[in-house]
């Protein structure tokens, strides 16, 4: 993302610097929910779906929604202000592609879960695929709110006309965002090929330790078949360590016994 | 419902011949019923165990059990499900097929189910690889580093936006359990398995363009809608209509005969190059191939269509017509077809050419056409069009097969091709040779190039094309002004001499003999005497019926041509073989005759006929005609203006 490095200025470039780090941050936050839903969408439907799990997709969808207006805001005055400076503009822009392309996606995984609510009616529960997944999404929830724990307020057994409510609610969200989205290209021109990024072609790996117990556990995803040999290996590995436990157990109890 | 895709479609975005989807969505659906579906087993990993994994066997039992079908169909149907993307494999990820095993596999979850309405994003693509990046920590393989490189240039723009998500979902994945984790990480390799297979696989999502609207969608009921289906309807009514006795009884003799030939129904020798990649049978069967296949000349002798549409055929036929002295048929066929197939700005010269060359009076190549159809054809060749020769044509192609098609499956020629053609061996090929084949696939050769060749080939041919025997004579020899043999045999025509001494044709000789009748024929006009005395040497010639057909045309408008043009009394009087009929005489009496043979007006009196069959001599013998005026005149096209001297364009 583009450092806002220019700490020195005047004030209206410091009110324009605050003003490009509150994009900024919104923007992030709003990459941040989208990423959460994303998550939260690809469980609709399979074995974990569940009303608990509609109501976060629920609550994750309003603050995006939130967040996107409050960009659209910001973004749409600062660019078409015209007395904004070149570098500005640009910043602004490269912010402007981002929140475009967030909440095209978010848009995307709305009508998505629209449809697969459609299909998937929480009623019946033996049409719910079973994909594998165990474990809840709460805590995906929680990172898209931001915050720490996710109290379960509602009781889990709604009745069946929230959930008709809720579609509907639904589609006229995503209405909503196809307006958004329509005004935001009538109303500020950004020519996309003239956008230039900062950033990496590569992003940076991340902490070692996340990627290696993931790295592992792919691993063993993908060679399941020599699993017994690795568990012999295992095995293998722990007699030896008895063995050498049992070495040095026996030569100190040989000292304490000679000395 | 009023929500509209963000993905801005312009149109064309559902995917034609994927209605297999919903069918597949309701099987599946019924496949993961925990009660009545296939078994599913936990999937034992190092440190956790997931549950829902299921084997191969039991899909492929549960499959058989529930269709009915047997176990390799049951395989196959598998096999579709997991190329389609709504089971996975969970070793062995990359080949998406069932194998009838203990291996594992999983559903796949509804959000990364194959469905028409949301196509395959390329910015979830490059998400999908940046996060892959992250984990592996740069290690891509080739192609998704290609593909990587590819939309790193292609959506530079969103490029910031497109590494944050990646980073953000990688986060939030760590928020969930590890299981969790790891199943959604097979969940999305999956999907991009199907959707962006990794190259040297088939893909199964292999679909074509994509279409404006949906098909699986109900349409809704606009006036327009049921306008259509009145149309229809109406239309049906009035479609002529078969017993079904008949029409069956024609599908049952279609299937019986063609049924040893489908390479669906039965084995493709030497293989079938979709099955093992080997292709073999595509050089033996290709068009223009010199020894035919057996299966392909037995193909010829189901119908005369079969015969003219396979090139190789046609060659054959044309061999066969052309000892038989009677090519100009197939070849004004050919060139009907080409004029029917061609571009709409050649048409005209086509039509012009065509009339040159086979319909007009003196043609070098004359077919052979009754009087109604011919004035049909002339009348319409004022305006030409398209379709102009249809009638001309199907004349030709019924008399082709109803007299030549016969005598060509009699033939030796037809009876030669069919002993020197090949019968190739079946393959056989073991496994490991299959995978070799799939590996040495490569493409074939391109389009443009084999139609350059089919070009080149059908010039070379023009180039070559036979001179028909039948029209040459003395009489006919081309003369360098008169426009009329252009095209086929331009240079050589001009340089070719009339019939030599040496060339012991039989016509020559019956047609030394004519110039006697000439004579007569001038003084007395008595058509039918005059050709007694040659009818017994015509008779006797192979193309009786041609000849006796030519000469009593051939006599009179033949020395018209000779005569007729002014300039060209030079040439007839430097040729010697015109015989000394003194061209005062006949210049009475050809106009009148040439009024009966020349005046191709379109309004031509109905009395008058243009082209006289045999029946028809007679009438012209006796008729005085006082059709003045059209004079001297070379060969024009009816269409053109009846100008003296005009050049025949």
């Amino acid at each position: 993302m583009p450092l806002v490095n220019n700490k020195v200025g005047d004030d209206s470039t410091v009110g324009k610097d605050k003003a490009l780090a509150d994009g900024e941050a919104l923007v992030d936050s709003l990459i941040k929910v989208v990423a959460c839903y994303r998550h939260l969408a690809s469980c609709v439907g399979s074995c974990t779906d569940s009303l608990q799990l509609r109501d976060e997709l629920r609550q994750t969808r309003e603050k995006a929604q939130k967040l996107a207006v409050a960009i659209c805001h910001h973004l749409t005055s600062h660019l078409r202000n015209k007395s904004l400076p070149e570098e500005q503009r640009k910043e602004m822009e490269l912010l402007w592609v981002a929140f475009s392309s967030s909440l095209e996606l978010l848009h995307v995984d709305m009508c998505k879960v629209f449809k697969m609510g459609d299909i998937f009616s929480l009623a019946d529960t033996g049409t719910l695929v079973q994909t594998g997944l165990q474990g809840g999404s709460s805590e995906v929830a929680a990172r898209a709110l931001s915050i720490p724990d996710l109290n379960q307020a509602q009781p889990p057994a709604l009745p069946a006309g929230l959930e008709s409510q809720e579609q509907s609610t639904l589609e006229q969200e995503i209405s909503q965002i196809d307006h958004m989205i329509d005004d935001m290209e009538m109303k500020v021109n950004v020519l996309r090929w003239m956008v230039e990024p900062h950033g990496p072609q590569y992003a940076d790996p991340l902490s070692s330790t996340d990627s290696a117990s993931l790295a592992l556990l792919s691993m063993d995803e993908e060679r399941p078949g020599h699993q017994p040999l690795c568990q012999r290996s295992h095995i293998f590995v722990l007699l030896l360590l008895f063995a050498v436990v049992f070495v040095a157990a026996t030569l100190s109890v040989c000292i304490f016994l000679f000395s | 419902m009023t929500i509209r895709n963000a993905i801005r479609d312009h149109g064309q975005r559902y995917r034609p011949r994927m209605a297999c989807l919903q069918k597949a969505e309701k099987v599946l659906l019924e496949m993961q019923d925990p009660r009545t579906g296939v078994k599913s087993q936990p999937q034992r990993l190092v440190i956790t165990t997931i549950p829902h994994a299921i084997t191969g066997e039991d899909i492929i039992a549960w499959l058989a059990d529930r269709f009915q079908i047997d176990t390799q169909e049951a395989r196959s149907f598998g096999s579709m499900l997991v190329a389609l993307g709504y089971i996975y494999p969970l070793q062995d990820h990359k080949r998406l097929l069932i194998k009838p095993d203990a291996s594992l596999y999983r559903f796949q979850t509804p959000y990364f189910w194959p469905t028409q309405q949301w196509p395959v994003e390329d910015t979830d693509y490059a998400i999908y690889l940046a996060k892959r990046n992250i984990r592996k920590k740069g290690i891509l393989e080739l192609h998704e580093q290609e593909q990587y490189n590819r939309l790193h240039k292609w959506m530079n723009h969103k490029w910031d936006f497109i590494v944050m998500q990646a980073k953000e979902q990688y986060r939030a994945a760590k928020e969930r359990k590890k299981p969790d984790r790891v199943v959604f990480e097979c969940q999305e390799r999956a999907y991009w398995v199907v959707h962006r297979p990794p190259p040297g696989t088939v893909s199964a999502m292999d679909y074509g363009l994509e279409r404006r609207i949906d098909p699986n969608a109900d349409e809704t009921k606009t006036p327009d809608f049921y306008e259509r289906i009145m149309i229809f309807t109406q239309q049906s009514i009035m479609r002529p209509r078969v017993k079904s006795s008949v029409s069956i009884g024609a599908l049952v003799k279609y299937c019986t005969t063609y049924n040893s030939h489908d390479p669906f129904l039965s084995k493709c020798l030497p293989s079938n190059p979709w099955l093992t990649d080997d292709v073999t049978f595509w050089t033996l069967n290709r068009l223009n191939v010199e020894v035919p296949s057996k299966m392909r000349v037995e193909r010829w002798t189901f119908s005369f269509g079969e015969l003219l549409s396979d090139p190789r055929g046609r060659d054959d036929f044309r061999l066969f017509l052309k000892k038989e002295f009677s090519s100009e048929n197939l070849a004004f066929w050919e060139s009907c077809e080409d004029l029917k197939w061609g571009t709409a700005a050649t048409m005209r010269e086509k039509a012009e050419q065509i009339y040159k060359t086979f319909l007009a009076r003196g043609a070098p190549r004359w077919i052979n056409i009754d009087g109604k159809t011919m004035e049909i054809t002339v009348n319409g060749l004022r305006h030409p069009h398209r379709y102009v020769l249809d009638a001309a044509q199907t004349h030709i192609y019924m008399l082709m097969k109803k007299d030549k098609y016969g005598r060509y499956i009699k033939s030796p020629v037809f009876k030669d091709t069919m002993k020197k053609a090949i019968c190739p061996e079946e393959h056989k090929f073991s496994d490991a040779q299959l995978e070799q084949n799939a590996k040495n696939r490569r493409p074939s050769l391109s389009p443009i190039i084999l139609r350059q060749q089919e070009l080149e080939q059908r010039a070379k041919m023009a180039a070559n094309a036979p001179v028909d025997i039948t029209q040459l004579c003395r009489f006919t020899t081309p003369v360098p002004h008169l426009a009329v043999y252009s095209g086929i045999t331009d240079s050589p025509s001009l340089a070719f001499p009339a019939p030599s001494p040496a060339c012991p044709s039989p016509i020559s000789v019956a047609l030394d003999s004519t110039s006697a009748c000439e004579r007569r024929l001038e003084a007395d006009e008595r058509k039918p005497e005059a050709l007694g005395p040659v009818r017994g040497p015509v008779s006797k010639s192979r193309m009786a019926l041609s000849l006796r057909r030519l000469l009593k045309r051939g006599c009179t408008p033949a020395t018209m041509f000779a005569s007729l043009s002014p300039k060209c009394h030079s040439a007839a009087g430097t040729s010697s073989r015109i015989q000394p009929i003194s061209p005062d005489e006949p210049s009475q009496a050809p106009p009148r005759r040439i009024g009966n043979f020349f005046q191709i007006k379109v309004d031509i009196p109905p009395e008058c006929r243009i082209y006289p069959i045999e029946s028809e001599d007679e009438d012209e013998a006796n008729r005085s005609a006082s059709r003045g005026g059209v004079g001297t005149k070379e060969i024009i096209c009816p269409w053109e203006s009846l100008t003296p001297h005009n050049g025949t364009g």
